[in-house]
């Protein structure tokens, strides 16, 4: 173990894995990237793309709010006000042509990252119980504000996302057939599970940690702790963003169910199924949740009802999640639990 | 200034659902997230029994099955899970807010439904020169007892007290022989009881359907938490404030009324992080 | 002549009526280990919180290398130099030993990662995560915190709290050397009089808010009032 120890340059453990060689986890995403391409060979079925599709779409939402649990401790009942941003922000460009629609992704992405930061710096400092419930509370909101703005945004008859021809360069049939787009949404879905996991191993990643761990000591070892918090809620609601976008591409139409607390709880459910503990929990948290809904999703009109006793029983059995007990299958040491 | 006056009824009904949340954590240090589903199930149990019983017996009923819902919720979710980390408690009674939904849905189908207000509080009397319905004083006043109720009982009777030295501090109370899980039981039946006195009486004031507990959830949380998780007087203060601003905007300015209560919960969160009268951090 | 590494003028901390610390002075000198001692509720922990920047004083100043820093929050007194260790263990569950000492590292001077847990003994449960170690090694872990990065002052609130006697002692020569041999300047609470007496050049006793008395070993043992200050109250 000496020797170990005494190879080791100082803080190696706190910094990003990579040396000279090229982290496991980015060759690892790079393969599974690449296998993304080779699916819509495989798979035939429109319906069945369409589904994955979606898996994806909310597989990355679902990773956000794992991310935030994972780095801040912190529970976000109120994602879907991310996600739904970006969507209603798509539509609004659509509709009053203001910036081009490759800004308006951008801004779509940004918007509710700043948001997130400045609510950040209110709300990350309360007790986790009150965060919760203000996430909800907000997220709701603006539920409320849309459904209600019927000038602005139609209210609950939704309104259409106008998009041209081309975004940047490509096509815009691209992110609208289901082979084509599922790549697309897959790729993103991986690249972002890949950074998400470089900031974890990072510095800051170690950080956030430590505050989500133990905060006061975090400040009498000399660091701010408010900003670092408020930049991981930033980000995951970034995160979340970037799936609203890839909806709004997708569906092309932007109703308030996108802000709806349904919503945000479904991909909550994702999570938790998964289990944040892995950075890529969350998303096979979605996979699953899907498979089970395209199983019994037609058997029943009652699908909220099961989705509530689903949390309810997941949540009760298994607090870390599927890929929780996976790593205790493979033996492999819960390295920086959550 | 009538709508000053609207801006309190709507407080009132707020404060008597804000107020059984901020029980329900004092002493189980959880929160009911299902808390707005619960509000909506008051609504429509008084409605249904109503149609049949009358609006009074509707009442009562609604409250007693609320309560004893809060029993059941008590025993076979929060204690249970009381040796867990809160979230877990959160979770699973957001899942019940899914269930919730989805059995009034079932039940009473998506649409809207007017409840009237009943006979004996049908009239208007004149105030400040304007007609005003005698059932939203009525609202007001409901809201009044429960304040004056709730401060009596715990101040001056022995279980108040231990509900209060429960809150403060739930270990020891225990150690000192308080039966901390008849008292627990009691207390959230109590919350609940009061989530659902709350529906019944907004009843009449706005529709209902299966998104009432949505709605209502919004300014129900905004004003726990900035009241002050634990403070009974911070959500009384919280409850009015932000009542009569969210009012007020629903008449001037409609589309955006929403946001107001945020930006209120925002700016006192942002002076005073433990909230109007929470105790410091 | 050299400023004091760390000087408390005048220090006052109320609630409401009640002064935890009333008019309270103390000059500490380079390189000097101070002993912090009192009965119960003498005030030695507000003493401790003021000093570090943990809640602010009514009254008085808090001088650091001759600057004031009474202003100054508990981040910044830190990256100054001015650490402190927990009389309640304080660390990070999740975080292994190595990654929670380097974090602190970070921030500080000089990064002596493996030098400060090769001293306190920790080189060997570097990987391990501190939740899975033994308390005496949390302890110290604990201490490793606040000495990661040479501070030049250090505040240390009851660093043998719950150790047995071996343990203890163990810990007093420890830091008496590592005191010495960084020039570092302490600032040692204790209720363990075998601690204390080993380890420091002065004492300084506390008694409700103020300072009882202040001298070498000798010159503490053998006062009168300190005794009485011990025997009046709670016994230890």
């Amino acid at each position: 173990m000496s020797d170990a120890v005494t190879q080791r340059k100082p803080g190696v453990a706190a910094a990003v894995g990579a040396g000279p060689r090229v982290p496991t986890f980015v060759v690892a995403a790079a393969v599974l990237a690449a296998a993304g391409f080779a699916v819509p060979w495989l798979i035939d079925s429109q319906l069945a793309l369409t589904l994955m599709t979606q898996a994806v779409i909310y597989a990355i939402l679902a990773t956000a709010i794992g991310f935030m649990i994972r780095q801040n401790g912190l529970t976000s009942f109120g994602h879907a006000a991310f996600f739904g941003m970006a969507v209603y922000l798509m539509a609004l460009n659509g509709k009053f042509d203001a910036v081009p629609a490759e800004l308006a992704v951008l801004a779509a992405i940004a918007v509710p990252a700043a948001f997130a930061f400045l609510a950040g710096l209110i709300i990350v400092r309360l007790p986790a119980l009150s965060f919760s419930m203000l996430t909800l509370a907000v997220a709701q909101s603006l539920h409320e504000l849309m459904l209600r703005w019927r000038e602005l945004a139609n209210g609950d008859d939704g309104m259409p996302v106008r998009l041209p021809s081309t975004l940047f360069g490509v096509d815009i049939e691209l992110f609208q057939a289901p082979s084509t787009m599922f790549v697309v949404c897959w790729v993103v879905l991986v690249a972002v599970i890949a950074l998400l996991t470089l900031v974890a191993r990072s510095h800051f990643g170690v950080l956030t940690v430590a505050i989500r761990e133990n905060e006061e000591r975090t400040r009498y070892v000399g660091y701010h702790t408010l900003v670092p918090r408020a930049l991981v809620f930033a980000l995951s609601a970034a995160v979340g963003g970037l799936a609203g976008v890839l909806f709004a591409l997708y569906n092309a139409f932007a109703t308030p169910g996108a802000l709806h607390w349904s919503l945000s709880g479904e991909a909550l459910i994702m999570a938790v199924i998964g289990g944040p503990h892995a950075i890529w929990g969350p998303a096979l948290g979605a996979v699953v949740f899907f498979v089970v809904k395209d199983a019994v999703g037609d058997l029943t009109e009652h699908w909220p009802a099961i989705i509530g006793a689903t949390l309810i029983v997941v949540t009760v059995l298994l607090p870390q999640g599927v890929s929780g007990l996976l790593a205790r299958f493979t033996g492999r040491r819960a390295a920086s639990k959550p | 200034m009538i709508q000053i006056i609207n801006g309190l009824v709507y407080g009132s009904f707020l404060y008597v659902l804000a107020v059984g949340l901020v029980l329900i954590f004092g002493l189980r240090r959880v929160t009911n997230f299902a808390h707005g589903g619960f509000f909506m199930l008051g609504a429509y149990v008084s409605y249904a029994v109503a149609a049949y019983l009358g609006f009074w017996t509707g009442m009562v009923v609604s409250v007693a099955a609320l309560a004893a819902f809060g029993v059941l919720l008590d025993r076979f979710v929060f204690r249970p899970l009381s040796s867990e980390e809160p979230i877990v408690t959160l979770l699973v009674t957001f899942g019940l807010l899914f269930v919730l939904e989805d059995a009034v849905r079932t039940i009473w189908g998506k649409n809207y439904i007017s409840v009237a207000a009943p006979e004996a509080l049908a009239g208007s009397v004149t105030i400040f020169g304007s007609q005003f319905p005698v059932y939203r004083l009525f609202v007001i006043a409901v809201a009044v007892t429960v304040a004056l109720g709730l401060a009596i009982w715990l101040r001056s009777t022995r279980v108040g007290l231990y509900v209060r030295a429960s809150s403060v501090d739930p270990v020891t109370t225990g150690m000192q022989g308080v039966d901390t899980d008849r008292l627990s039981a009691l207390v959230v039946a109590i919350g609940t009881g009061l989530a659902g006195l709350s529906g019944t009486i907004a009843g009449p004031l706005m529709a209902l359907s299966p998104s009432m507990g949505g709605y209502i959830i919004i300014d129900c949380f905004i004003v726990v938490v900035t009241g002050g998780l634990t403070s009974f007087t911070g959500a009384f203060v919280a409850a009015l404030v932000i009542g009569q601003f969210h009012n007020l905007g629903l008449v001037y300015v409609p589309e955006v009324a929403s946001v107001i209560p945020l930006l209120i919960m925002a700016v006192v969160l942002g002076l005073r992080p433990q909230g109007l009268a929470g105790a410091g951090k | 002549m050299t400023a004091f590494a760390l000087e408390g003028v005048g220090l006052t901390r109320r609630y409401g009526g009640f002064a935890a610390l009333d008019g309270v002075s103390l000059e500490l000198e380079p390189g000097e280990i101070r002993g912090l001692i009192g009965p119960n509720g003498a005030g030695k922990s507000t003493l401790m919180d003021v000093l570090c920047g943990r809640g602010g004083p009514t009254a008085g100043r808090v001088m650091f290398k001759g600057r004031d820093i009474s202003r100054l929050s508990a981040q910044a007194r830190r990256r100054a130099g001015l650490a402190r260790s927990f009389q309640k263990t304080n660390i990070f569950p999740a975080l292994t030993v190595r990654e929670q000492v380097a974090l602190a590292a970070r921030m500080a001077e000089t990064d002596n990662t493996d030098e400060v847990l090769d001293a306190l003994g920790l080189s060997e449960l570097a990987d391990r995560r501190a939740a899975d170690i033994a308390y005496g090694d949390q302890r110290r872990l604990d201490l490793a915190l606040a000495l990661v990065g040479r501070p030049s002052v250090l505040l240390l609130d009851e660093p043998a709290a719950g150790l047995s006697i071996k343990e203890s002692i163990v810990l007093a020569l420890l830091l008496k050397e590592l005191a010495s041999s960084w020039n570092v300047t302490v600032l040692l609470v204790e209720h363990d009089m075998d601690v204390i007496f080993t380890v420091s050049d002065r004492i300084t006793v506390l008694n409700l808010g103020r300072v009882l008395a202040e001298g070498t070993r000798e010159e503490i043992r053998g006062n009168p009032e300190v005794v009485r200050a011990y025997l009046g109250s709670s016994i230890e």
